[in-house]
């Protein structure tokens, strides 16, 4: 079945992305403040990027997310950052994959940070990215383990700034 | 999660496609794009419009003034299917089809 998109206007109707938890419903994360906002420490063409996301994309053969435990999966994957999209496979439940399915970088954009890299638009890609899935009930069992592994693997991996993608 | 990288003092930025959630993470930066879930840098093979995304997301590390900015893209999910569609009939070689830009 191909799905019709073809009126997205009506369809995507005008907020219809205030309304995303309410159709997903799912733990979610409420702050009544702002952190302090970090500085990059060189130029963005000096600069090592990361990329952090919770489209449960992880490397072909590895320990599969278990997307069907009822509060979730808390651990996560590293994927190396110069795999081609053919090495790597998804593993979650919660969001619409029909594009992903035809070009990952939709969701997962390692090819066109490859090219960053390659350009000099930034310096380097850190050697891994970060993946998990997004389908975690426990927000403040999430922020308490996974959040603080994931930062610190970060650091780890010599990251001077981090694109996130919260599928 | 943005917010413990950021506090590591890693300048972070994210790409959202739901306005209510990001109101309550509060997250340091983020760029709103009106697409639907899990296609959050665009459409397939619109490789110009992925990487419209992520060099606008790291604009924003660059300017971003005070924590907590979201920037919207002046992108509809609309547009971005047609251009894709459009792409994609370029690549073929069907007549009349011509590559477009983000």
């Amino acid at each position: 079945m191909t799905a019709r998109f073809d009126d997205a206007g009506r369809q995507l109707r005008p907020g219809l992305w205030e309304t995303v938890n309410e159709r997903y419903p799912g733990s979610m994360i409420t702050k009544d403040d702002y952190v302090p906002l970090a500085r990059l420490r060189r130029p963005l063409a000096e600069s090592r990027l990361t990329f952090i996301s919770t489209a449960g994309v992880q490397p072909a053969g590895t320990l599969p997310f278990d997307t069907v435990h009822p509060v979730g999966d808390y651990t996560f994957r590293r994927v190396p950052s110069g795999a081609t999209p053919g090495e790597l496979e998804i593993h979650q439940l919660k969001y619409p994959t029909h594009g992903a399915a035809r070009d990952l970088n939709v969701i997962f954009p390692i090819e066109r940070l490859q090219e960053f890299a390659a350009e000099g638009l930034i310096a380097a890609l850190t050697p891994h990215f970060f993946s998990f899935i997004g389908y975690n009930m426990d927000a403040e069992r999430l922020e308490r383990t996974l959040a603080e592994e994931i930062a610190d693997a970060v650091v780890a991996d010599g990251a001077d700034v981090a694109l996130m993608s919260p599928a | 999660m943005q917010r413990a990288v950021e506090q590591r003092g890693i300048p972070t930025v994210s790409i959202s496609v739901a306005l209510d959630v990001t109101r309550h993470v509060k997250p340091p930066r983020a760029v709103f794009v009106p697409f639907m879930m899990g296609h959050h840098f665009g459409v397939p093979f619109h490789t110009e419009l992925q990487r419209h995304i992520i060099r606008e997301a790291l604009n924003l590390v660059v300017e971003a003034r005070e924590s907590g900015e979201v920037r919207s893209l002046a992108v509809t999910w609309a547009q971005a299917r047609r251009q894709g569609a459009a792409n994609e009939r370029a690549a073929r070689g069907e007549t009349g089809a011509e590559i477009t830009g983000a």
